[in-house]
């Protein structure tokens, strides 16, 4: 059986709005039975994602993929792209403005958090060409795997 | 356990879908056209309550007023109600439950202030231990812990341990009464005068061993009209003939100060600390924690009424009117603490304020108990809802065309539930009739 694939548009510099893409899927997992402690990682991870294209990335996709043996992320912008990944993914390396660091962002937290709560990491991204974060995370329990 | 915090009125309610789309937990259809409750999923919040407009849902508990008794009846008094009463001194309103029929009432402001001396200890020895997790969350809302335990388990563990300041009065008051009057603790009848629906009922105690699930609850409203006669009698009268005869301490500013957003923070000293109120502005905000936001905070205080407890849907008097209340009684009699530190230390370190029952203990209570939708039924889900007419209309009972999808698939509603199906049927079926008419 092909996975669930759900996919949310992400609007760039849209403060208001970020994060509602991690809060659907958040719920969906939640009715989908999934064990909380892995609902907590992919929401946190989801968040950095999608917080990142909103802050450096521009528009961009969100899209979940749910398979009875894993669950995974893919958060893609066509914005400019990341010059150095593994520059990027240095704790505390950040290029945010000062003005979204005013607003409590632009700790260059974010990936290596996506990195701490997810089973792999991969980052496809070069100046220009626009960047995708794609995270899987093993062996959910969904209500698949329960007798009713 | 009720089964319930609200009740429908069958022969009032005439399944306007008002209710359905206004419930947080999306736990009301219609059902031939008259409300039904999936009471696995009601938090008692009381948003029904406020936008019926027939007046055909209350809360459970109001059923039961000040009754005729032989027992000794004490009313726990929510600062609410003195919001309720412009221009009138709490110490008033107390007595006026007591020429109501009361025997005594109880002022809560001291117990906030221990209850909040407590807050203040256990985050100071969580900055070094850090047993909990940032951010604590107040256990005072009845409501928002329901909505954590129901959609949110995860974060159980950031509810504060502590008891209630209701608890801490439950907890000494009876022996104290029942010893001053010479009669067993069983004929100490406790009532809690409350803006809320959902007090009174087991799973809301902080200890499950301890009485209070069995205390009636009074909605602020319904004892309102009463005791409003009495207040404007009081204030007539000479007290010297009429002796105030309430138990344990005189009001002050930070019971009614409690009343508001925020007024259980703002009495505390602690630096990172935010008070969120309102039902979708908690759910917000409770997203973000799970999240990962917020761990920088120490404390948020949640309420789900707007405003605060003065929001509450049992109250009489509109909240802005109750807050400017409330205003000016604190600039009457300030702020001042009363409590002893070193007093309240010990019974700290005894243990005397933790809540007998873990918060995640809380879970079992009152998880979803709805089953897990699977890959398979999640499909569906998003196929009925492509057929849908994805309006939200809610004619077919269910408060928007997603959880309608939902419905169909776990077997509590029909695809002819929803015109578009229904006319896509008739259609069908004419088609048949015109077939054989030819
Ligand atoms: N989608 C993206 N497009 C372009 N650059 C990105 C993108 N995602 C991350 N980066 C770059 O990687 C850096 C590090 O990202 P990271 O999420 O770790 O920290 P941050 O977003 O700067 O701060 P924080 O996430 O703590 O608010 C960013 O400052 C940015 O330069
Ligand atoms: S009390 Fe709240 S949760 Fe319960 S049915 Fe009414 S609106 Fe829904
Ligand atoms: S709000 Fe709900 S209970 Fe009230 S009349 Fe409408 S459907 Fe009936
Ligand atoms: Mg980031």
């Amino acid at each position: 059986m092909p996975p669930l694939k759900k996919c949310f548009h992400i609007k760039g510099r849209d403060f208001i709005h970020a994060g509602q893409a991690a809060i659907t899927v958040q719920k969906l997992l939640r009715q989908m039975g999934i064990a909380q402690s892995l609902i907590r990682r992919i929401a946190i991870c989801g968040y950095e994602g999608e917080m990142n294209v909103v802050m450096h990335g521009g528009d961009g996709l969100f899209c979940v993929e749910i398979d009875a043996d894993r669950i995974s992320l893919e958060i893609s912008d066509d914005g400019p792209g990341i010059e150095d990944i593994a520059r990027a993914m240095e704790r505390g390396f950040s290029t945010a403005l000062e003005e979204y660091q005013e607003m409590g962002f632009g700790a260059g937290m974010g990936l290596p958090n996506m990195e701490n709560h997810s089973d792999e990491l991969h980052i496809e991204s070069a100046p220009g060409k626009g960047t995708t974060v794609r995270m899987l995370f093993h062996s959910p329990e969904t209500g698949d795997s329960q007798e009713d | 356990m009720p089964s319930a915090y609200v009740q429908f009125e069958e022969k009032y309610c005439t399944g306007c879908t008002k209710c359905v789309r206004a419930c947080p937990t999306k736990s009301i259809r219609i059902r031939n056209q008259r409300a039904v409750l999936l009471e696995h999923l009601c938090i008692g919040c009381g948003e029904c309550i406020r936008v019926c407009p027939e007046g055909a849902i209350s809360p459970v508990m109001s059923r039961r007023g000040l009754e005729k008794t032989d027992k000794i009846t004490v009313a726990i008094v929510s600062p609410i109600l003195y919001a309720q009463f412009p221009g009138v001194m709490p110490c008033d309103v107390l007595m006026s439950l007591n020429h109501m029929g009361f025997d005594h009432a109880i002022d809560l402001s001291y117990y906030l202030e221990m209850y909040q001396y407590a807050v203040e200890r256990f985050i100071e020895q969580n900055r070094e231990r850090k047993e909990t997790p940032w951010p604590l969350i107040s256990p005072i809302c009845p409501v928002v812990k329901r909505l954590i335990a129901l959609k949110h388990p995860g974060l159980l563990d950031h509810i504060l341990p502590l008891k209630r300041p209701v608890a801490l009065v439950e907890s000494g008051i009876r022996r104290e009464i029942s010893e001053q009057y010479a009669v067993s603790e069983d004929d100490v009848l406790l009532y809690h005068l409350t803006p809320c629906p959902s007090k009174v009922t087991y799973g809301d105690t902080d200890d499950p061993e301890d009485r209070s699930g069995l205390n009636p609850a009074i909605g602020v409203n319904d004892i309102f009209p009463r005791l409003l006669e009495e207040v404007e009698a009081t204030r007539e009268m000479d007290l010297n003939l009429y002796p105030y005869r309430h138990l344990s301490f005189i009001p002050n500013a930070r019971g009614p100060l409690w009343a508001m957003s925020g007024g259980e923070i703002a009495g505390m000293n602690i630096d990172r600390a935010l008070a969120v109120s309102g039902l979708q502005e908690v759910k917000k905000y409770i997203e973000k924690i799970e999240m990962g936001l917020f761990q920088d905070t120490e404390y948020i205080e949640f309420r789900a009424c707007p405003e605060g407890c003065i929001g509450g849907p049992l109250t009489a008097v509109d909240k802005y009117l109750a807050r400017s209340t409330v205003q000016k009684l604190i600039k009457m009699f300030g702020l001042g603490r009363r409590i002893q530190p070193r007093k309240l230390r010990r019974l700290y370190d005894r243990g005397w304020f933790f809540s007998q029952t873990k918060p995640s203990d809380y879970r079992e209570e009152i998880e979803d108990k709805s089953r897990s939708l699977t890959i398979e039924d999640m499909r569906r889900i998003e196929y009925i809802l492509s057929q849908t007419p994805g309006h939200d209309c809610a004619a077919c009972g269910a408060p928007d065309c997603r959880t309608f999808a939902e419905d169909v698939v776990r077997g509590y509603a029909r695809l002819t539930d929803c015109y578009k199906f229904a006319l896509d049927q008739c259609r069908d079926s004419n088609k048949f009739s015109d077939k054989t008419s030819e």
